[in-house]
């Protein structure tokens, strides 16, 4: 039976993944919109970790990711290894607006390239992008809510990121070259994006999926022999809410309502 | 950039005293002693404190069972426990006592009556001794004296005022006389304000009203039995905990009364009640004061329990950040957590932001002990005991757990961490913390696995962290509903799934006891903090900016250092600010960092650097050891200061890494630079003449332990050398009168000697290049730190005794007593250890061939002595080349790992030759020389005196030498 399961599934392969990074650059609002499209003030904090599965097809193969969402305080360090032990891929978030998030993500990815799986795929994301793109790119007509919002759901403090008007470019303090250097010289997937406006969400998972060496994680789960069940049940289920990383990431988030 | 911690080893084990003060609740008393001096505060408080058999009776008619126990007198509290520790116990403030009589009963029966501020009677019959309960009576009655004199017996009257339960007994006792009706009741549960507004306290859910359906908890019949328990059993500060008073808790508490009842069953209103004052002191105090744990909690404001009406309230956020606000600066070690906010926030729904405070404060500090703090070590350890537990009460679920590589954490964690309040309704959460503050940590685990139990044969199918957790989600989301919905029994579809819960938490695994959760904690704790130990360490070493040419294992082996220099000596708070007052004023936002100040870092020196401390070997007839002494030297400050290179009055692990690869790598050259370079205080290249007295006495300090006086006499002929090139090197003058030219004098502290001439000097002489081209690298060695291993973790009762008998103190106190038996019989020696222990004979200085030609004045002056020197000497050189070869040459004795005993043979050799003299003189000479250098005198002066001093130095020596030789010379045909 097991085998028949496996053999009609052969495509869904469960990948772990954690995202890591400092309290408030809004990890969780970036599983949000991965997951649900949504993007709302987040109202639960996190205590250890939270956990959401998503599913994306990627060609013939579908992938279902098992994230792991935890707490960005500093003091909940020493619990993440619970979290990313075998994980098979990692989004460090920083905040572009926020340098010393620049810095904590670098630890957080020297930590992951040390201690972690050796395979382990790392992404790194510089969100809350929209806080510092010019006004007439942004959806919203003004910037100061656009802010404010951000600021909420990534469980800023109130009133952190200052609403200056016409000087979002100021705001930055990460220069997008600067971290796409660093990224590179790391070995790194990088992404600018945004929760709020869900700028290169879906491209982050769409990548990391590409990269993952899926026949690799295959055999070791055949050889294991276990998983097989597991991602079967949650694949029959989660089928329809997939998000299918071939078509266009705009399309694919309206089609991600799981 | 990292924050390094040594909190987590200055734990130490609850003693019976504090077990005692945690059993009843009771505040510990403040300004307690310093753990050290745990004898003190025994003899002084044990003067006071007493426990007596009793048997407790109480109510008239019988109204209450008499209960075996132990009436224990902790002034200022009178408590009671039963034999079993649970049916039945209070504590009692003794200001709450009104009267004690002696009750005229049958003989041989001594009883006491007991009225407290409440009107009850309590009746205790002493069962112990005459005598002790003649004693226990006297303590007694001074104790209740000294309460009277404090004035707290007047506190009692207004303090009970702030409970709801006086209220509710005096406002009900009218309804509850005339008429039993519990609409009366209903509404005004249901309705806002009570009749006479608010003297007590509350909390947000009077006005913003609790969760739940009152109906549906049955609020007015729990408010009436509640009533009742409170007006016959006492209340508030004199409440008596009666079988029927953990009933009634388990079935729920009434909202209105939670808060009070939280309180009163945790202890913590004693701590309000001691502390009158306090919290609105803080709350004072916040003003105008940031720490990154305020940023951190204003981030959670809104996060925490934001369904509730309260907290979508400016009102209840700004209680909420009163009070975590407040906690955060009464306990900066801990400050501010996540799932603290959520703990804050469900506790301050049932009372008033004082009574939260203080509630928070047992929480945090007492019933679930260092579960929030910066290490999260308590909850980390917590959750390897509730591993253990499940391992021994679930067998199957742990082996299949284990099988499929399934954390129990990844679910349990958040349960401990917040009771349950995120991971349940809140309905049912409340309900288990309402049992966590009657019974104990305890009932954490013991619903945990209750859980656990219940969903075992799912949790069987479970193959991975997602199903787990969907399952626990699934499980909670029904806790509501019916435990058994097919049962055609009524009552048994009755039964929630909830009240199942708590059922078997209470029934089947009520062999998890306080005690099992003291012992599994004990049994686990080294290894809990060895990881996070481990795991800080990795992380210190890999966010270090550099390496620079050590390996990681190298740089872990600093970090022992550091961290045994920081267990010995803490740094001061100014130099590491905790992390939670740490305000970041520049713009670069850097993170707390550990720092160290100059104690902490000669004990650290001390751990790295030969010379930076006194090794003692102790031999006393019955053992041979080696005492370890950290000394105090104006080099090692240097060093200190050398390292600074931030210049910000402290050392992060950073500079010591850095600071050590700067000397520990070296090459002759490299060395003399790096010794010029820590003694020439302005950089400017230079050293006055001050620094190289200075440096100077550096070398002496340096080799102050060596054997012989080989080194000293280096050290003398640098200190010529050095002065005659030096003059020698300054621009001459020309005297326009004489025509001679001679050296511009110079004052102390003006530029005077370069590197190149200070090269120079050094390699004039073998010893200081043997020093500068190997042993002062060789003299920092990175080895394990030996008393960094905390016991090994096995618990059993053997190793707990040994580990008692093997603290610290009485290893000293033992090795003292061997040290006096060893002087009586005339066997005790102590012999210091040699910091370079390149000789390990005596040795006599040699000079090499002088280096300046004989142009100058001062030379010549120079090479006399020189000659001199060399030729009273002579007849000492025989021995040393016996010596020599003795040893193997000097790189051997070197490279060879040192031997205690060896060395000992050949110290004590030395101390037959030497010359007492000697190194005193040295030390008095070189003062002296110092003196005169200060006063300015002619250089030929001092240069004299130094050579006067070479000469008794020599003299002395080849006397001694005289006789060795002339012994050999005898020895040999024979």
């Amino acid at each position: 039976m097991a085998d028949a399961a496996a053999g009609s599934l052969d495509k869904s392969v469960q990948v772990k993944l954690v995202l890591l990074g400092e309290a408030a650059v809004g990890k969780s609002s970036v599983v949000l919109r991965f997951v649900s499209n949504e993007f709302q003030p987040n109202k639960e904090p996190t205590i250890g970790a939270a956990f959401l599965t998503q599913k994306c097809r990627l060609e013939d193969r579908v992938l279902r990711y098992e994230i792991w969402d935890t707490a960005g305080q500093e003091r909940f360090h020493s619990l993440a290894p619970m979290y990313y032990r075998n994980a098979q891929a990692a989004v460090v978030v920083y905040d572009v607006t926020k340098a010393s998030s620049l810095e904590k993500a670098k630890s957080w990815v020297k930590e992951l390239q040390r201690q972690a799986n050796p395979n382990i795929v790392i992404a790194l994301a510089g969100n809350k992008v929209d806080l510092v793109q010019p006004s007439d790119s942004l959806p919203s007509p003004s910037p100061a809510s656009e802010s404010e919002d951000e600021a909420d759901d990534a469980t800023a403090t109130p009133g952190e990121a200052p609403s200056t008007g016409g000087g979002e470019e100021s705001l930055r303090q990460v220069p997008r070259e600067e971290a796409q250097a660093y990224a590179t010289e790391a070995g790194l997937l990088f992404f600018e994006t945004s929760a709020k406006t869900g700028e290169g969400i879906v491209e982050i998972f769409t990548e990391i999926a590409k990269k993952i060496p899926i026949e690799h994680i295959l055999a070791s789960n055949r050889s294991a022999g276990r998983n097989g069940a597991a991602g079967n049940r949650a694949g029959a289920s989660r089928q329809e809410g997939a998000v299918d990383l071939e078509e266009n990431p705009a399309k694919a988030k309206d089609a991600c309502n799981c | 950039m990292s924050t390094i911690s040594t909190q987590l080893r200055d734990f130490k084990e609850p003693s019976k005293e504090q077990l005692l003060y945690l059993f009843f609740s009771i505040p510990e008393p403040p300004l307690t002693t310093s753990p050290l001096n745990d004898g003190d505060k025994h003899s002084a408080a044990e003067a006071e404190r007493m426990n007596i058999n009793a048997v407790l009776s109480f109510g008239e008619n019988g109204l209450e069972e008499s209960y075996a126990g132990k009436l224990h007198l902790i002034p200022p509290y009178l408590g009671f426990a039963s034999l079993d520790r649970k049916s039945v116990r209070f504590t009692l403030p003794l200001s709450t006592i009104r009267r004690v009589e002696r009750l005229n009963a049958r003989a041989g029966v001594y009883a006491l009556s007991l009225s407290t501020w409440h009107g009850m009677k309590i009746i205790v019959q002493l069962t112990s001794l005459r005598p002790t309960a003649d004693a226990f009576c006297a303590l007694l009655r001074e104790a209740l004296k000294a309460e009277l004199q404090r004035g707290q017996m007047k506190a009692v009257k207004g303090f009970v005022k702030t409970c709801y339960s006086e209220a509710l007994v005096s406002t009900t006792s009218s309804v509850a006389d005339n008429e039993r009706e519990d609409g009366s009741l209903i509404a005004e549960t249901k309705e806002g304000p009570p009749p006479p507004e608010a003297e007590f306290h509350a909390g947000l859910g009077l006005k913003f009203r609790f969760p739940g359906d009152p109906k549906k908890l049955r609020e007015a019949s729990k408010i009436k039995l509640w009533t009742t328990y409170l007006r016959t059993h006492g209340r508030n500060l004199t409440l008596l905990r009666y079988p029927q008073c953990t009933r009634l808790v388990q079935v729920g508490l009434p909202n209105r009364l939670r808060g009070e009842i939280w309180e009163t069953l945790s202890g913590s209103l004693y701590l309000r009640y001691t502390y009158p004052g306090l919290y609105d002191q803080l709350v004072n105090d916040i003003k105008g004061k940031h720490s990154t744990s305020f940023e951190d909690i204003e981030k959670d404001l809104h996060r925490s329990l934001p369904e509730y009406a309260g907290y979508q309230s400016e009102e209840g956020i700004n209680a909420l950040r009163r009070v975590l606000q407040a906690y955060s600066l009464r306990n900066p070690e801990v400050g501010y957590c996540q799932a603290m906010n959520i703990l804050a926030a469900a506790i301050l729904i049932y009372m008033s932001e004082e009574q939260a405070f203080w509630l928070l404060e047992v929480l945090c500090d007492r019933l679930l002990p260092g579960y929030y703090g910066p290490t999260m070590h308590g909850t980390l350890l917590d959750q390897r005991v509730f591993e253990s537990l499940v391992m021994r009460c679930l067998p199957l679920i742990h082996d299949h757990f284990s099988a499929v590589d399934v954390g129990l954490s990844v679910a349990s964690l958040p349960w401990f961490l917040s009771l349950y309040i995120n991971s349940m309704p809140m309905v049912f959460a409340f309900r288990i913390v309402d049992c966590f503050f009657c019974m104990g940590p305890k009932v954490l685990f013991q619903v945990g696995i209750a859980i656990l139990k219940i969903n075992g044969e799912k949790l069987l199918q479970i193959q991975d962290d997602g199903g787990f957790l969907n399952l626990m989600r699934e499980y909670f989301a029904s806790l509501g509903e019916s435990a058994h919905p097919d049962s055609s029994d009524p009552r048994a579809r009755a039964i929630s799934r909830f009240q199942e819960l708590l059922l078997v938490s209470f029934r089947e695994f009520a062999v998890i006891t306080d005690e099992t959760i003291l012992s599994e904690r004990r049994k686990y704790r080294n290894e809990i903090v060895n990881s996070i130990e481990m795991f800080s360490r990795r992380s210190a070493v890999r966010n270090l900016k550099t390496l620079a040419r050590f390996t990681k294992e190298q740089a872990g082996l600093i970090y022992d250092a550091l961290y045994k220099a920081m267990c010995v000596e803490p740094p001061p708070p100014s130099v590491a600010p905790p992390p939670s007052l740490f305000v970041s004023t520049d713009t670069h936002q850097e993170r707390p960092e550990t720092r160290i100040g100059l104690k902490t870092f000669r004990v650290f020196l001390s751990e790295v650097l030969t010379w930076a401390r006194d090794e003692k070997i102790v031999l006393n007839g019955f053992q041979q050891r080696i005492d370890r002494e950290v000394v105090e030297h104006e080099v090692i400050d240097r060093l200190f200061y050398f390292w600074d290179t931030a210049c910000k009055g402290s050392l992060s692990f950073q500079d010591l890494v850095s600071g050590l690869d700067g000397v520990m790598f070296n090459d002759l050259m490299d060395n003399i630079e790096w010794f010029f370079n820590l003694h020439d205080k302005d950089k400017d290249g230079y050293l006055t003449k001050d620094e190289v007295l200075t440096l100077s006495e550096s070398f002496l300090f340096i080799f102050r332990h060596e054997i012989g006086d080989a080194y000293l006499g280096a050290v003398s002929r640098f200190m010529t050398n050095t002065f005659e090139y030096g003059d020698t090197l300054l621009p001459q003058e020309t005297n326009s009168d004489t025509g001679e030219t001679e050296p511009r004098q110079i004052g102390q502290n003006q530029p005077y000697l370069n590197i190149a001439t200070f090269r120079m000097v050094v390699l004039a002489d073998e010893i200081l290049e043997s020093f500068f081209e190997t042993d002062l690298s060789a003299s920092f060695k990175l080895e394990p730190v030996p008393d960094l291993e905390l016991p090994a973790s096995g618990g059993g009762f053997l190793e707990d005794l040994w580990s008692n008998i093997a603290t610290d103190d009485n290893k000293k106190i033992f090795h003292k007593f061997s040290d006096e038996l060893g002087k009586t019989i005339g066997k005790h020696q102590v012999i210091y250890r040699p910091t370079i222990g390149r000789y390990t004979k005596l040795q006599e200085p040699k000079a090499r061939e002088p280096l300046v030609s004989p142009s100058s004045k001062s030379i010549v002056v120079s090479n006399s002595s020189d000659t001199l020197t060399t030729s009273q000497s002579t007849s000492s050189t025989l021995t040393i080349d016996a010596a020599a070869a003795q040893d193997n040459g000097p790189g051997s004795a070197l490279s060879s790992t040192f031997s205690p005993l060896l060395h000992v043979k050949a110290v004590n050799a030395a101390f037959m030759e030497r010359t007492p003299f000697a190194i005193d003189d040295a030390g008095d000479d070189d003062s002296d020389s110092d003196l005169d250098m200060v006063h300015g005198e002619d250089d030929d002066q001092v240069m004299d005196e130094v050579d006067a001093f070479l000469e008794a130095h020599d003299s002395g020596l080849t006397d001694a030498d005289k006789e060795v030789v002339k012994d050999l010379v005898n020895a040999k045909p024979v």
